[in-house]
């Protein structure tokens, strides 16, 4: 942040601010007669034998831009529930000046892979890309010190792209099983389909709870993609949503069962998606107020001039120009 | 503090944590480059509208969740957030500008928001800025900042002023420290005391005599406060069987003449009045109309023709006004409500009776609950005339709806206590000396023995005063029958 000092400063409107990382877009389904595809259908038993649930998120968020870059902060958040007690801990908010002289200085030392190569990437990319390298770290952390625990991330467990080397990911799930956690990550949204159903529609007949292993299925998945876990399709409560939830590849088939009824034996399901979770979530997003108390705090620790610039897209359109500047 | 926005004469400015403003406070925005300042007063303090806070409280666990935690918040930015979650919206009410060191009430120009320093006005300073303490000095207490707050007289002199509060917040307790601030600058006063409250103005809390002892005297109707009919004068009885005894006007017109033949002859007492009604000769109605409020007279036991124990109210004003002031109460709280109003009827005939034949100076009136024994008609009286003749009400109510809109508009100043209903803050938001707004925002949130000064004593400043204790002995505080000894129970 050093580099930001005395900089003019143009903060991004609170209520215009929204989370770096883009979200799922809708598509034309098919009909499809789900019940050919029951005998792929495992139907789940909760147990309940006090296994911890640990859920990880991070956030990040644009504040504004100074003259040569952009200005984020990332706010990382675990929570655990022991026996429907539930912790967090909140790391954060950091926040960075990230620009392109010095965007490969910041995420080198952060990257857990040498052989990746922050170059490559544009200055508009690199928070997303921190927030990733940020995110493994918390998950590694908690690999580490967890044991017996069910584990749970937001998103998927694909690695490949910038931010989410295939070593690194497979690591902390190396890490996390000899220390007899098991993981699994749930993804709000999904655009794998299947004959052009998207995946979570293909439970949506079937009472819950049970778990949908569509992996051998023709999905219309990347071919590149490095799947490090086993896609299912999970409906955890009656009226609750399915959701995609990718299994730690590396566990048998017994062993991620168990680790779904494990969860569900022990984790408060709300909506069908699990409450710590949720929770890590909730913790970990920035509000506008943070913003604005994260963009008092850089201005003032920095010395930064706060300026508006004009809104090309206002001037241009109106009350129809919304969105970011480009 | 940062000047956020301007509408008409309402400004509000954004305070941050450890800005300590109170309601009622006031703030100074001087703009340098205009070399103007403006003086605004703190009528609300609410949240200022942070977008997210309600995101924000949501998720914070309170002591009562299951859910606790920790942060590691290395650059402790955390309590940068806190800090604008607790940031502050001041609505404030403009009320005049300094320009060249002097007051001006001028509200038309803008502050700039980026040159302009916001600072707190400390009452004191506007109290000498506004020269609201002058002459003849009356301390009425403390300031929210505890500096002495110090009224001139002079602004009561010739003035309408109204105190009024729901119960129990201090109202009776003010009027006594007027009444006692008027005699101390030798001021004579006439109180209409309902409850008898008023009666201890001479002693001390103890039981002792105060300072004050000399200079007041306390009449109680139909004991030590008799008239006989001679003092009363033609003028001020008819008044009284007009308006307090509705007696019709034949008979008003034979009453005349039995009061003349009895003056001619010297015969003017009560007894002989009786005895002349009795053998006059006109129309039954018209002697069955007049026997019938003679009786009530007689019974009053206000009138006498005893002038060893009757009292020349006239004289005992023009006494007092020439000893060098005082305040005289009729202590009305063991008089029927009929008699009431014949002894009121009685007290302010006479005070116009004087006044008007310039016999004595002029008169504070101050008027306990005044709805309970003045007639309709008297209201715009006191308020017009009377006051042309030297009779300066002051009005104190804890029902601010018995009192007149019309009134409250001719009020030069009010003392505004604490009021809860919505009704009753209505009404005094009607019609108080002040925009509404700071009428029923600053009011609602007064404590016991503070009020909202209003009107000419604050130089049209309103200020929040927190009213001084009196060395004199309590009278007006509410009987109780749960006394501590009372709560223990009976057993067995």
């Amino acid at each position: 942040m050093h580099n930001a000092e005395g900089k003019i400063f143009q903060p991004y409107g609170a209520e215009l601010l929204g989370p770096l990382i883009g979200s799922c877009q809708n598509g034309e389904t098919l009909k499809l007669d789900v019940r050919a595809l029951s005998p792929l259908l495992i139907p789940l038993k909760p147990l309940r034998d006090g296994t911890p649930i640990i859920a990880i998120d991070v956030s990040s968020i644009r504040l504004g831009e100074t003259e040569t870059g952009i200005l984020c902060a990332i706010r990382g958040t675990i929570v655990s529930n022991k026996n429907r007690r539930y912790r967090y801990l909140r790391i954060g908010p950091f926040p960075f000046h990230l620009t392109e002289e010095n965007k490969k200085e910041i995420l080198i030392p952060l990257e857990q892979d040498s052989s990746t190569q922050p170059r490559a990437l544009t200055l508009q990319e690199t928070p997303g890309h921190l927030c990733n390298i940020i995110e493994r770290w918390i998950q590694m952390g908690v690999s580490c010190s967890a044991s017996g625990s069910v584990i749970l991330w937001d998103g998927s467990l694909a690695a490949g792209t910038a931010g989410d080397p295939i070593n690194v990911v497979s690591q902390i799930l190396k890490t996390a099983r000899e220390n007899s956690n098991s993981v699994s990550s749930f993804a709000k949204a999904t655009n794998i389909r299947f004959l052009g159903k998207r995946i979570t529609d293909l439970v949506l007949r079937h009472k819950p709870p049970c778990l949908f292993e569509v992996e051998d299925l023709p999905l219309s998945i990347s071919k590149t993609a490095n799947l490090l876990g086993k896609i299912h399709v999970a409906k955890l409560s009656a009226g609750g949503y399915p959701f995609r939830v990718d299994i730690d590849r590396a566990l048998d088939c017994e062993d991620r069962i168990m680790a779904v009824q494990r969860l569900l034996g022990n984790e408060l399901i709300f909506q069908g998606y699990p409450e710590t979770l949720r929770l890590a979530h909730i913790f970990s997003t920035f509000t506008a107020n943070d913003v604005i108390g994260i963009q008092r705090f850089i201005t003032q620790k920095y010395g930064l001039k706060v300026i508006m610039r004009p809104s090309i897209r206002k001037t241009l359109f109106g009350p129809f120009g919304t969105g970011y500047e480009d | 503090m940062r000047l956020f926005k301007k509408a008409g004469n309402t400004i509000h400015i954004l305070s941050f944590p450890g800005e300590d403003v109170a309601k009622g406070g006031y703030l100074i925005i001087e703009d340098h480059k205009a070399e103007k300042a403006m003086i605004s007063q703190v009528i609300d303090i609410q949240f200022a509208n942070v977008p997210g806070v309600m995101e924000e409280l949501l998720r914070e666990p309170g002591s009562e969740d299951s859910i606790q935690g920790e942060e590691i918040d290395p650059l402790d930015i955390m309590s940068q957030i806190l800090y604008i979650q607790d940031a502050r919206l001041l609505v404030c009410k403009i009320y005049g500008t300094i320009e060249d060191g002097k007051l001006r009430l001028e509200n038309s120009w803008l502050p700039s928001r980026a040159h302009s320093t916001i600072r707190k006005l400390p009452t004191e300073a506007l109290i000498k800025l506004a020269g609201i303490t002058k002459g003849f000095p009356i301390n009425l207490g403390e300031t929210q900042e505890t500096s002495p707050i110090i009224i001139d007289a002079c602004e009561l002199d010739g003035k309408l002023n109204i105190v009024t509060g729901k119960k129990g917040t201090g109202k009776s307790h003010l009027s006594k420290l007027l009444v006692l601030g008027l005699v101390e600058h030798g001021a004579t006063v006439a109180v209409l005391d309902l409850n008898g409250e008023y009666t201890n103005l001479g002693l001390t809390p103890d039981g002792d005599k105060n300072e004050y002892y000399d200079h007041i005297r306390v009449l109680a109707p139909g004991k030590n406060f008799k008239v006989t009919l001679a003092h009363a004068s033609l003028y001020v009885v008819m008044r009284i069987l007009t308006y307090a005894m509705e007696l019709p006007g034949t008979s008003s017109r034979e009453f005349r003449h039995i009061w003349r033949f009895l003056d001619e002859q010297n015969m003017l007492t009560l007894h002989e009045l009786g005895e002349a009604i009795k053998r006059w000769q006109c129309n039954q109605h018209v002697k069955d109309a007049m026997f019938s409020r003679y009786y009530t007279l007689a019974h009053s036991n206000f009138f006498t023709d005893n002038m060893a124990e009757a009292v020349d109210f006239e004289t005992l004003l023009r006494k007092t006004d020439v000893n060098g002031g005082g305040a005289v109460v009729i202590n009305l709280s063991d008089t029927s409500p009929s008699d009431r109003q014949i002894v009121v009827e009685y007290v302010l005939a006479k005070l116009q009776e004087s006044l008007s034949q310039w016999r004595i100076r002029a008169v504070f009136l101050f008027a306990e609950e005044a709805h309970l024994y003045l007639r309709e008609t008297y209201w715009d009286d006191i308020v017009t005339r009377m006051r042309h003749f030297g009779v300066f009400t002051t009005f104190i109510t804890n029902q601010p709806d018995t009192i007149r809109e019309n009134i409250y508009r001719q009020a030069d100043n009010v003392f505004l206590f604490n009021f809860i209903n919505e009704r009753d803050l209505e009404i005094i938001a009607r019609a108080a000396k002040v925009d509404a707004e700071t009428a029923i925002s600053i009011v609602r949130d007064l404590p016991p023995h503070h009020c909202l000064a209003l009107g000419r004593v604050v130089n049209d400043f309103p200020i929040v005063v927190k009213v001084r204790p009196l060395n004199i002995r309590t009278m007006g505080q509410t009987r109780l029958f749960f006394t501590e000894k009372r709560t223990n129970k009976i057993v067995g």
